[in-house]
């Protein structure tokens, strides 16, 4: 029974996968399209050495296949994404590909992070509002909620920097993923905070956190409020509801009725809102990796666009979509552990 | 350190306390022979020949490359600088110039080795020469400025010795071979990387260094990091050692406030990209020492194009001039950091002297603008265009407003245009911009030099369209005048026409601020606007 319920799961997961392909395939054309729409020729800003001439602007467009026409250039690209690449990024001189590789899991760390510091303040948060509405901490956390929200992260961020490395000198100084003095795990999952683990670094475990948890904090800062405001809300109607009177009225534990019945059938929503705000975050958090020198894909991503290097900005809005895809499916799945009622489809 | 030990219990606590105290030093020292530089830019290729490599690229392969002969330095205003006319041997031990000109002859370092412990030869200059001319890469347009075109012109004498004849005493020749491009490659490790597609192994020199410089990549990250390591063969430096730091850490931060609290708090050793605003605290509180150097090799404009009506009259050209609040816009774009190009008084009404940049007999003064726009033929004025490019905007948006507003009182009109740097240089280079700010850098600032580049033909960096044969002339022969009197009345006759025809105007050469720990010393102000690491050193 449970078997079949896996099976049933995996076989419809592999349905909306496949469905999602053309959505892919039009982002991808369209990105492609949107880059040559643009004004701004790459060539030119890339032919920026003292003496570069038209001879060298010609090289460069030729190195970049600009000389042929439009749909010639969709040909090849597509065919080249069928072989796996992504093209040359003009910026770092590197394959995207290996750019993207390299940068993803820090994005990813750094968001995934900030999404779990988010929904460990944020839903108690909400529980706790939504048992005493009109109090004194309902409103205390509305508050604290506006201020999340109304304080840019690029703003939270340089805060955090001033206070916690500039004044006090309790973080590290915030220049990306380690310590530039600390050697490196070998790579395994991309993930520094893990790769430490399974070397068995703990020193670099804890260096490597300590960098994590100011980009950290202040990405998560501007997503608690959302989170927390939809749990209350949630948590209102599901306390409201006749089967939290009645596991009252039979005299359930306080905790079993809060947590097991009511939390659980309020988080539905919460599970929607937090895979729409993990994608969000992935490519809004630009502001945080450049004020703390993080090296993810959304400020390579930005770079890239300003100097119009098209390559990368394909790369990043087809890799966007595709976790895009892969989140909404997660939240699917989580959907049906949350609720068994409910079946992806 | 004396301890006594008596019993083997006493003796462990005792060896651990001493090891403790003889591992700490060691580790500071490891710290205090590491230069950590920060940036805003990045290292995007170990071979700066490469379409598209950045600023911090052609830094890093002065160090991790030899030349045959290298600039030598100078104090400007008590501050080291490059020197253009000084230039001494870098892999070369002697060179000679034939009294025509024509021909100059390098005698290789009998000791000089790449830093795979093979020999520097003739073989591998010329190899490399050839690739600079001959490849399609950067190199090929720099040297093409002093008269190195032909692979032909590279000759080998002996292992140790190579010709380079020219077809004209250019004076360029020489200091071209200190630039950036012609570096020296181990040719047999090229070679072996090389492909039918790719003879000159461009694309494996790109990721990998094989040269004789001071420095070897220890871990290149592009976008993030570059380690490097000394070289502890490398003689090449001025006193026969070394480098002085024995570990060099180029790291990007992209934040210039992130930048400044790093160098503050000390974790940064030296950084020459913050914000005019940051330098200007950092020099207030004392703690760090500030060496600001007036670029003077780069210079910023606002420019007008002169083949685009209204301003293909001379008189709406000069009404600009004399429309804009100098003083005013320096103080808000650069907080004064730099050397004005404006409000010369030159008694006579001639050039002070024959050297360009100059600065212009040219100040605010609205009712003169009025003239001019009233001999232009539109005293009512007009509406147009500035733009600058996003990368600019800590120091053009506060200009623009400025020139925005100053250019309302004699009743034109400006819409500010921001555009991203891509599609900036991209409208530059097809001449559609109209009225704008750009800046401009000259590796090697002379005279006539400029007014070629800056000032004729069709290519990108003639901001200003200003096609004027006479002027065009007098600069090309100029070139090749050997002369110093001649040379300087050249240079006077075309200041004195940049004045009279004001193609565009120059504002100013901004400093560049170098900011570092206290204990660094040798920070020279080179061609390349860039560090070069093995100038610094810790006392």
């Amino acid at each position: 029974m449970v078997m079949t319920g896996l099976g049933a799961t995996m076989v419809r997961a592999g349905r909306r996968l496949l469905s999602s392909l053309p959505a892919l395939f039009g982002v991808l054309v369209f990105t492609f399209l949107l880059m040559r729409v643009l004004p701004g020729d790459p060539a030119v800003f890339f032919a920026s050495g003292p003496n570069a001439g038209k001879e060298e602007i010609e090289q460069i467009r030729k190195q970049m296949g600009l000389n042929k026409s439009v749909p010639e250039q969709l040909v090849f690209y597509l065919s080249d994404i069928g072989r796996g690449n992504l093209g040359r990024s003009m910026m770092t001189g590197q394959p995207v590909l290996k750019d993207l590789r390299e940068r993803l899991p820090a994005s990813l760390e750094l968001t995934l992070t900030a999404l779990l510091i988010a929904l460990i303040a944020a839903v108690p948060l909400g529980v706790v509002a939504a048992l005493r509405p009109g109090s004194i901490i309902d409103h205390g956390v509305r508050l604290f909620c506006a201020l999340g929200v109304c304080v840019p992260t690029f703003v939270s961020g340089l805060l955090l920097i001033y206070v916690f490395y500039y004044l006090l000198g309790l973080a590290p100084d915030p220049t990306g993923r380690i310590d530039v003095f600390t050697s490196l795990p070998p790579q395994r999952t991309g993930f520094l905070s893990i790769d430490f683990l399974l070397a068995g670094d703990f020193e670099g475990w804890w260096a490597a956190c300590k960098q994590l948890a100011l980009p950290a904090v202040s990405m998560a800062l501007f997503v608690i409020a959302p989170l927390a405001r939809i749990t209350r809300a949630s948590m209102l109607v599901s306390l409201g509801s006749d089967f939290v009177r009645t596991a009252r009225s039979v005299g359930l534990s306080w905790g079993k009725v809060v947590v097991t019945y009511a939390l659980r059938n309020a988080i539905l929503p919460v599970i929607t809102i937090a895979g729409i705000v993990f994608s969000t975050m992935l490519g809004a958090n630009v502001l945080v990796e450049k004020v703390f020198s993080w090296p993810g894909v959304a400020s390579y991503a930005l770079d890239a666009l300003l100097s119009s290097d098209y390559a990368p900005v394909q790369g990043f809005v087809l890799l966007m979509a595709s976790l895009f895809v892969l989140v909404n499916l997660v939240v699917d799945i989580c959907y049906g552990i949350a609720d068994p009622r409910v079946s992806i489809g | 350190m004396r301890f006594v030990s008596f019993r083997s219990a006493a003796s462990v606590l005792a060896t651990t306390a001493l090891l403790s105290i003889a591992t700490a030093p060691s580790q500071a020292q490891t710290r205090a022979e590491t230069l950590r530089y920060v940036t805003g830019a990045s290292v995007n290729t170990l071979d700066p020949n490469i379409p598209g490599s950045t600023r911090e690229s052609f830094a890093l392969s002065m160090s991790t490359y030899d030349r045959l002969v290298a600039f030598g330095r100078k104090q400007l205003n008590g501050k080291w600088v490059f020197d253009l006319d000084t230039i001494t041997g870098e892999l070369a031990e002697s060179y000679d110039v034939s009294p025509d000109g024509l021909k100059l002859t390098f005698r290789l370092r009998k000791d000089a080795k790449f830093q795979d412990g093979s020999p520097v030869t003739a073989e591998d200059v010329k190899w490399s020469l050839d690739r600079c001319v001959t490849a399609p890469i950067l190199g090929k347009a720099q040297l093409l400025t002093g008269s190195l075109t032909s692979a032909d012109q590279f000759k080998v004498i002996d292992p140790l010795t190579i010709e380079v004849t020219l077809p004209k005493p250019d004076k360029l020749a020489l200091p071209n071979l200190a630039t950036v491009y012609p570096m020296i490659i181990n040719s047999k490790v090229a070679k072996a990387h090389a492909t039918p597609d790719d003879p000159w192994a461009t694309a494996w020199l790109k990721e990998h260094t094989a040269g004789s410089g001071a420095y070897v990549v220890e871990n290149f990250k592009p976008g993030e990091q570059v380690i490097l390591k000394r070289d502890e063969n490398w003689n090449r430096g001025s006193a026969n050692k070394p480098a002085f730091f024995k570990r060099v850490i180029v790291q990007s931060v992209p934040e210039p406030a992130t930048r400044a609290n790093l160098v503050e708090r000390g974790d940064a050793d030296l950084v020459v990209d913050l914000q005019a605003s940051d330098v200007q605290s950092l020099e207030a509180k004392g703690k760090l020492k500030v060496i600001s150097t007036p670029q003077y090799n780069a210079i910023t404009y606002v420019s007008m194009n002169n083949q685009l009506p209204p301003f293909d009259n001379v008189n709406v050209r000069r009404a600009i001039a004399y429309a804009l609040p100098y003083d005013d816009m320096f103080k808000a774009a650069l907080f004064g950091r730099g050397a004005p190009l404006f409000g010369a008084t030159w008694p006579d009404g001639n050039p002070l002297n024959g050297i360009y940049p100059f600065q212009q007999p040219v100040k605010m003064d609205l009712d003169k603008a009025r003239e001019y726009l009233k001999a232009a033929g539109l005293p009512e004025g007009f509406s147009t265009t500035f733009s600058f490019n996003v990368g600019q905007s800590a120091t053009a948006e506060p200009m623009a407003a400025l020139v925005k507003e100053s250019l309302a009182k004699i009743g034109i009109k400006v819409d500010i245009q921001k555009l991203p740097d891509a599609q900036m240089s991209t409208q530059i280079n097809e001449k559609k911009l109209p009225f704008f700010t750009e800046g401009i850098v000259a590796w090697l600032p002379s005279t006539d030099y400029f007014y070629r580049n800056f000032y004729t033909g069709t290519q990108r960096w003639n901001y200003s369209s200003i096609n004027n044969p006479e002027l065009a002339a007098i600069a090309q022969e100029a070139r090749f005048e050997p002369d110093k009197a001649k040379y300087e009345a050249a240079g006077r006759k075309l200041n004195a026409m940049h004045f009279d025809l004001m193609p565009q105007i120059m504002l100013w050469q901004p400093n560049q601020d170098a900011v570092m720990a206290p204990s660094i010393e040798g920070y020279t102000y080179e061609f390349h606007r860039q560090v070069d690491y093995r100038d610094v050193s810790r006392k």
